[in-house]
């Protein structure tokens, strides 16, 4: 175990004098962190632009009061940049006009607006009357005397009659959008639930179901919070994979590998020293990419002691990988090529970058299988959601792996006939 | 002197190539024994072997009394090794490099009496990468030393450096010797195995074809000494044949051969006398080897 410390000390301190594997190893995929952030991140505040007209308006030309107090509830939501359209703009015509439709959305409100709404009003606020003397009729006629009955099956009688021969329609709000934009479910979604607000509003109704909401920033995390774990399991993957196996195949070929073999030094605290220096850089990685996320995306996920260990297991197990492959090669190309080769792929593969539910369902399974998907899978539960008991999984597969990895590097690592 | 390396039939073949072909060799505690011999002729191959970085194909070899093949961990613990081609850890100092191999022994106490001996004192805090060859090659030494090995395997020590460079080497290797440690040596330079060696086996195509002290070599192998002169003619080789038979023409001069030194002395004294410019060139391991092989190694250790 001595040997293992003096393996990493001198690795670490190599390693920290090489400007380039400093580079590549922390600033590159820093500076990965803070593209794909500002891309992924970046929508926090945008709000989507929103025509709306109003045909709704009286002889002298003024906007009704209801659909003007439609408008300003869909405003209060605060999620929209309202464009007032005239009401004698042909949409059509409009269209033609603009470059792209996908963030083009037009709302409608139609004239008569303000009538029918009044009008549904009325009856729906009836037929509530209605609904209700015949619950009366029906449960509390024992305590009532007859001619109270009467006249409320009377009144009730006369109140069907009306609605009946009334039929009132109720007015409609017109949402024109780009069906294909994702936007405009969640558009549709929202002057959903501002009708609702609205009508509940019209028919006196009081709120039943009550919406409460708790602080935003505690509980939504943003985009880069969520992408966070996957940028930490696919940059521990990388530099593992594609690090190790380089460092060590530059080790073999100039000689310092067969230098070290000629010493005491056993082979399996060779790679053991290896693989706890490649696991510190994962660490420092980590912490790196957590700092930065935390001070300019205010990311507020912070590993606690699953995540560290989920961290640290994941750290053995790519490096082992690492150190299993360059096992194989013998010149640093190749050991370029196949560490390029199976940590790319993984990378994109692995579904740390976009869900691995937008790609296609075979590429799904390959990613799914992959040991980087448990990884940052596991990552999320704890470090997002809160659920260390959902990482069982993955703290299972890692370590299991981890085991196998290392085994298997220290047996197939040449420490003779180099 | 007790045997510190013993050799028996050792062979390593590398698929169907022999690269080593049943060698047999003894190494003596104390001694600078030396494998010369051109490139490829299994020089790496075999001190490998000793080192336990390589399995033999088969043989017998014992190291200090340990076999190779079972006691591998004690063998490494008392040699010291400079591979060829031998690196350092490029980023790491020249004291860092040495102290990590002391480490790994758990070496404890000063590393400056192996730094002085080897001349690195005042470069200790140099990083390996930016030292000149020579330096790198002391670095390998006193790397190797650290240890306190009782032997020490030094695999073409002083290949690729420049004359100078190449005798610091060897006076340090001298001195090495001087504080009783044994020294395996290989090279495919003649005049390095020559002024090192207590002993030579000169090896070719992965065979040993002769063994023994350097002087005895020279004796048995070197062809005896030559005397060179610029000029011909008559009166010249007149005086060679007072002493030899054997005369040849070289250059528009004479060149004749002698079993000893005085018949060599005698003549280019004559010849002094008569104002006649005469060479005397003493045999040495080029002419051993060239005599031994019937060819000649070039600087880059390849047949000429
Ligand atoms: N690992 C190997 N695999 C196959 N052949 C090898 C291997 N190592 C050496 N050889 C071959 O064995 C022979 C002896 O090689 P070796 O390196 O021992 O020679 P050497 O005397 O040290 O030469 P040099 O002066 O070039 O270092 C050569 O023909 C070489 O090509
Ligand atoms: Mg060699």
């Amino acid at each position: 175990m001595r040997n293992v410390w003096i393996v990493f000390k001198t690795l670490v301190k190599d390693w920290l004098r090489s400007p380039t594997g400093v580079f590549f190893s922390f600033l590159f995929p820093v500076l990965l962190l803070l593209i794909f952030g500002t891309l992924f991140g970046g929508t926090e505040n945008t709000r989507y632009a929103l025509y709306i007209q109003n045909l709704d308006v009286d002889e002298s030309g003024n906007q009704t009061n209801l659909s003007t107090a439609f408008i300003e509830a869909i405003k209060s939501t605060e999620c929209f940049d309202i464009k007032p359209l005239d009401k004698d703009v042909n949409i059509s015509a409009f269209v033609k006009n603009q470059q792209t439709i996908e963030t083009l959305r037009f709302l409608v409100i139609p004239d008569g607006f303000e009538e029918k709404a009044i009008n549904k009003t009325v009856v729906v606020r009836m037929g509530i009357i209605v609904d209700t003397l015949v619950y009366v009729i029906n449960n509390y006629s024992q305590y009532m005397n007859a001619s109270d009955i009467a006249n409320i099956t009377m009144g009730k009688e006369m109140l069907s009659a009306y609605l009946n021969q009334t039929n009132a329609t109720s007015p409609e709000v017109l949402l024109i959008a780009d069906e294909h934009a994702q936007s405009t479910q969640i558009i549709k979604g929202i002057i959903y639930s501002v009708s609702n607000g609205f009508n509940n509003q019209l028919t006196g109704a009081s709120d039943i179901v009550i919406p409460k909401s708790e602080d935003l920033q505690q509980r939504r995390w943003r985009a880069a919070d969520y992408y966070l774990p996957g940028y930490i399991a696919a940059f521990i993957m990388t530099n593992g994979i594609i690090g190790m196996t380089t460092t060590v195949t530059e080790y073999k070929r100039n000689g310092i590998v067969k230098r070290l073999s000629a010493t005491p030094l056993s082979k399996r605290d060779w790679i053991l020293g290896c693989i706890l220096q490649q696991t510190f850089l994962g660490f420092a990685l980590t912490l790196l990419m957590i700092g930065f996320s935390w001070a300019i995306f205010g990311v507020r996920a912070i590993p606690d002691l699953y995540a560290v260990s989920l961290i640290f297991i994941g750290c053995v197990l790519f490096s082992s990988i690492g150190m299993t492959l360059g096992g194989f090669v013998k010149d640093i190309e190749a050991a370029n090529g196949i560490g390029n080769a199976i940590g790319f792929p993984l990378m994109f593969l692995s579904g740390a970058f976009w869900p691995v539910e937008v790609m296609p369902s075979y590429m799904q399974t390959i990613a799914k299988g992959s040991p980087v998907y448990y990884f940052h899978q596991g990552l999320r539960e704890i470090m997002i959601y809160s659920e260390p008991a959902n990482a069982t999984i993955s703290f299972v597969v890692l370590t299991v792996l981890a085991v196998i990895f290392t085994l298997l590097a220290i047996k197939i690592t040449r420490w003779k006939d180099l | 002197m007790n045997t510190v390396i013993e050799v028996k039939d050792l062979v390593k073949e590398y698929g169907k190539s022999r690269a080593v072909d049943r060698i047999s060799f003894d190494v003596k505690s104390g001694e600078i024994f030396t494998l010369v011999g051109p490139n490829g002729a299994g020089k790496t191959t075999t001190v490998e072997i000793l080192e336990c970085l390589r399995k033999p194909t088969s043989g017998r070899v014992t190291i200090l009394g340990y076999e190779i093949a079972k006691d591998e961990a004690k063998i490494k613990k008392r040699i010291g090794v400079v591979p060829q081609e031998f690196n350092a850890f490029e980023r790491l100092t020249v004291l860092e490099n040495v102290k990590l191999i002391a480490d790994i022994y758990g070496r404890k106490g000063e590393l400056k009496s192996y730094l002085e001996l080897l001349d690195l004192w005042d470069v200790r805090n140099k990083k390996f990468k930016i030292l000149s060859g020579g330096m790198k090659r002391r670095v390998g030494i006193c790397m190797a030393a650290v240890s306190e090995p009782e032997i020490l395997f030094l695999d073409e020590p002083t290949t690729g450096l420049d004359p100078e460079a190449r005798r610091e080497t060897w006076g340090v290797i001298k001195k090495l010797k001087e504080t009783g440690k044994t020294v395996f040596l290989t090279t495919h330079y003649m005049e390095e195995a020559e002024k090192l060696s207590d002993r030579v086996a000169v090896i070719v195509k992965g065979k040993i074809v002769a063994m023994g002290a350097v002087k005895e070599m020279i004796e048995k192998h070197g062809g005896g000494y030559r005397v060179f002169t610029k000029v011909g003619g008559k009166e010249v080789e007149a005086i060679f044949k007072k002493y030899t038979d054997s005369i040849i023409k070289v250059d528009g001069g004479l060149c004749g051969k002698f079993l000893g030194k005085r018949d060599a002395a005698k003549v280019a004294l004559d010849l002094y006398s008569r104002d006649i410019e005469a060479e005397i060139v003493e045999p040495g391991m080029e002419e051993v080897f060239l005599s031994l092989v019937g060819r000649k190694i070039n600087e880059r250790g390849e047949f000429e």
